[in-house]
């Protein structure tokens, strides 16, 4: 039991971090499809700057930074360039994508993984049978709760909110959307480069190319499923989490018996039907029909 | 006249702007208005629509910068297009259509524009924090109600609170009227003389002379863009004076009509030309018998709605907003299930029966949204003109293009409709050229039911007389039109019967000559 949990954390907890970015950009009227791109470069930017400086906090500040950086470049893209957000989105994850792949292959010469020489600090023996857990795992409730908090028990928050759901409204008290956006995306980076590093450093200790194999998307998913709420979509993420740890003990379990590939493909079908559960019974695709504009009335 | 009432009054003007002028793109939304407000009265703004009402309100609170001109609050200039700088000075809008984000609860709408307070808070503290607001403005709305689950007048009230939370020394309200009902209107009234009387500067920007005269001390008129007069004492004019200058030097018979859209005048015309009742109930073109709808998110559902439409007979449909008027038009238009109950239509049973089948049988619908339901925007006109006829036939037939571009040609010529050429996208139209479009395209000499869901929301004088004129037009051929209004001054001038929606019921029916009193009392629920 208690290894089932553990796995469930280790799927989840990067999972989680990347859905809280995605939550965040939601509220504040983004649907940002760029977060596979955005997890991707936390990965690999916690990797090798670990592994070109020895220093893990260099490894997580550069993570920060890049995921920062190219979180504004969306803002940019989106806000001032007026690009349609889902395909911007989509294309910052194609950045994120070819960009570490041509930063592997720039530094070492080949497609191979890095490996790092540590990782994360762990919670250590007091934790008992989680003390191989990461640090980040023990944060990820706070971070959840405290998201919550901050949209709806602050008044930053409320005007967050009301930039996404109605920006006129924001803008006739004096908020500025576009400014809230800024601020949302920025914050969603600085999650998705800790939900790439635990991804990468929590309890594996290497980075390979596509590693990610469409967290960010699975997170994505999460929103809607959660409704943009922070504590609903952790939850939708831990179930996909929950799913993808049956996946890996089927796969112990039942050996070639089953087709590996299919367990693998659990979470992933778990996903689907969790999107379609959200647009039958929440009015998710009504969610969705305002994909891709950017409303600013 | 305008220098006297400038003189008279104190020195230091609660809201005063020179020289405003707004551009929106190729278009001058306000040129060189100047206007300044005494303090602690009530001051109405008037024009008809596209008169530049809004953008001048929007200037006033900073929600938009205009290209030149100043803007003084209390005597002290504040910069222009700045909404916080406004709010510090204390200016706060109300917006036609409410804005508020329709997830809060009313805590929540009170505290994302509020300036002091804790930063972080508690769900109690937050109820506690606007407890005692809303009960000194009179607002009844529990605070932990969302938005969206208000009923309007509710909502107001919450867009009212919201607007003063800070020390609001001027109040504009845009259009506040447009949503209510006519006891909702004088409660409205009644909450801004109270206003008044603690010190507020109220600027109320109308359409209706008989609510000007009634509640304003002082009133503007703006045309196209520019200030016409003002601001007047409201005793030194009347209603005629003041329509003549909303509307400006016109044919004598065009002004007869329009200032009936203006004044309101009631009965009208609509005695003439009514189908005898016999006739109505002998073969009625609409029948809707005890029809029954699931509420759904767009409105309540219809509970045993029962309507009979004659051959030439106008019938309103009159109701406060989401009161099952959409829900009615789009079981019509087969959007939405009829659970129980019958329709028919010219005799027939189309209970079952689709849209397409419908429409081949005579049903028109000039819809509430003209651009998003009416239109598709990024077509081109003899595109949007055609499709009605275009979905009639087969998938895979063969289409002349041509053909239907000089149709379509010949069509918006006979509709007066203003355009450059067929090919244009349809969202390059004006508001009322674009409603004209969904008239040609709707009313034919096949049509028997027309059915006309606000269909002069939005649009001037002008293009409000030519719709009515349509309208009549059809009903003189012998179609049978409903018309679903929340403009009860429309409805009386134009309609041979009104019925009267309340939660997805017809509680009411009413002939002329129609009584304000009686109808506003039955949208409320009050009879």
């Amino acid at each position: 039991m208690e290894e089932f949990v553990i796995a469930t954390l280790r799927y989840g907890t990067p999972l989680v971090y990347v859905t809280m970015a995605g939550v965040l950009a939601q509220r504040a009227g983004v649907w940002n499809l760029g977060l596979e791109g955005l997890m991707i470069i936390g990965c690999c930017a916690a990797v090798l700057g670990l592994v070109q400086t020895g220093s893990l906090l260099f490894g997580l500040v550069l993570a920060v930074a890049l995921c920062v950086l190219a979180s504004a470049l969306l803002w940019f893209v989106v806000e001032r360039l007026r690009a349609n957000p889902i395909i911007a989105g989509l294309g910052l994850t194609g950045l994120g994508l070819g960009g570490t792949d041509l930063a592997v292959q720039a530094i070492y010469g080949s497609q191979a993984t890095v490996n790092a020489p540590y990782g994360l600090p762990r919670l250590g023996p007091y934790f008992g049978d989680f003390g191989v857990l990461s640090v980040l795992v023990a944060a990820m409730p706070f971070v959840v709760f405290g998201l919550w908090a901050l949209l709806r028990r602050t008044r930053f928050g409320l005007q967050l909110s009301a930039s996404g759901e109605h920006p006129f409204a924001a803008r006739s008290v004096g908020v500025s959307p576009a400014r809230m956006r800024l601020i949302a995306l920025c914050l969603g980076g600085v999650l998705c480069a800790l939900g790439g590093a635990e991804l990468a450093l929590g309890s594996l200790t290497i980075f390979a190319y596509g590693m990610t194999a469409g967290r960010g998307f699975m997170a994505f998913s999460a929103v809607i499923f959660g409704a943009g709420h922070p504590i609903g979509s952790a939850a939708a993420a831990l179930f996909f989490a929950i799913v993808g740890a049956i996946g890996i003990r089927a796969q112990l379990a039942f050996g070639d018996r089953v087709p590996n590939d299919l367990l693998l493909a659990l979470p992933y079908l778990a996903t689907v039907l969790g999107i379609w559960i959200s647009a039958r019974f929440r009015g998710g695709a009504k969610a969705a029909s305002s994909f891709g504009e950017l409303r600013d009335y | 006249m305008t220098k006297a009432m400038l003189a008279e009054a104190p020195t230091a003007f609660a809201l005063q702007c020179r020289d405003i002028s707004v551009q929106y793109g190729e278009v001058a939304a306000l040129v060189g208005v100047s206007l300044a407000f005494a303090p602690k009265l009530i001051h109405a703004v008037v024009g008809q629509n596209g008169a530049g009402k809004t953008t001048f309100a929007r200037v006033a609170a900073g929600i938009v910068k205009p290209v030149s001109g100043t803007l003084a609050i209390g005597g002290r200039e504040i910069p222009t297009g700045n909404v916080g700088q406004a709010r510090a000075a204390g200016v706060e809008l109300v917006h036609q259509s409410f804005a508020l984000p329709p997830s809060f609860t009313v805590a929540e709408s009170m505290e994302f524009g509020a300036e002091r307070g804790r930063p972080v808070f508690s769900r109690r503290g937050l109820e506690k924090r606007w407890q005692k607001h809303l009960e000194n403005l009179g607002v009844r709305a529990g605070l932990r109600d969302r938005i969206r689950d208000l009923p309007v007048e509710a909502q107001q009230g919450v867009e009212i609170a919201r607007a003063l939370v800070a020390d609001a020394k001027v109040l504009i309200l845009d259009e506040p009227t447009a949503v209510l009902s006519p006891s909702g209107i004088e409660k409205l009234f009644e909450r801004l003389k109270g206003l008044k009387a603690s010190g507020v500067t109220v600027i109320l920007i109308l359409h209706k002379i008989r609510e000007v005269l009634g509640v304003a001390d002082t009133v503007s008129v703006l045309r196209g863009g520019r200030l016409v007069e003002g601001p007047i004492a409201v005793g030194a004019t009347n209603a005629r004076r003041l329509s003549a200058s909303i509307i400006g030097v016109q044919a004598e018979k065009e002004i007869a009509a329009d200032e009936a859209a203006l004044v309101g005048a009631t009965a009208g015309d609509a005695l003439a030309g009514a189908a005898p009742a016999a006739a109505i109930n002998a073969a009625p073109v609409l029948a809707m018998q005890r029809v029954v709808t699931r509420a759904d998110s767009e409105g309540p559902g219809l509970e045993e709605v029962s309507l009979r439409i004659g051959r030439g007979e106008i019938v309103g449909v009159a109701g406060v907003e989401g009161n099952g008027q959409r829900t009615l038009v789009r079981v019509l238009a087969n959007l939405v299930e009829a659970r129980s109950g019958q329709i028919l239509l010219e005799g027939k049973d189309v209970t079952k029966t689709p849209l397409s089948e419908r429409r081949a049988r005579g049903l028109r619908i000039i819809p509430f949204e003209r651009n998003s339901e009416g239109l598709s925007l990024s077509s081109a006109l003899w595109e949007n003109w055609s499709a009605r006829q275009l979905l009639l036939g087969p998938a895979l037939r063969l289409i002349n293009p041509s053909w239907y571009r000089n149709a379509c040609d010949a069509s918006l010529k006979e509709w007066d409709v203003r355009y450059h050429t067929t090919m244009q996208a349809a969202g390059s139209l004006s508001g009322g050229n674009a409603q004209k479009l969904i008239l040609a395209r709707e009313i034919d000499a096949d049509a028997s039911l027309i059915i006309a869901a606000q269909p002069t929301r939005g649009l001037d004088v002008g293009a409000t007389a030519f719709v009515w004129r349509a309208l009549r037009d059809a009903r003189a051929r012998g179609c049978a039109v409903l018309i679903i209004s929340s403009d009860l001054d429309e409805l009386f001038d134009i309609c041979d019967r009104i019925v009267v929606m309340l939660s997805g019921r017809i509680v009411a029916e009413f002939r002329p000559p129609y009584r304000l009193g009686e109808v506003g009392a039955a949208m409320t629920g009050a009879h």
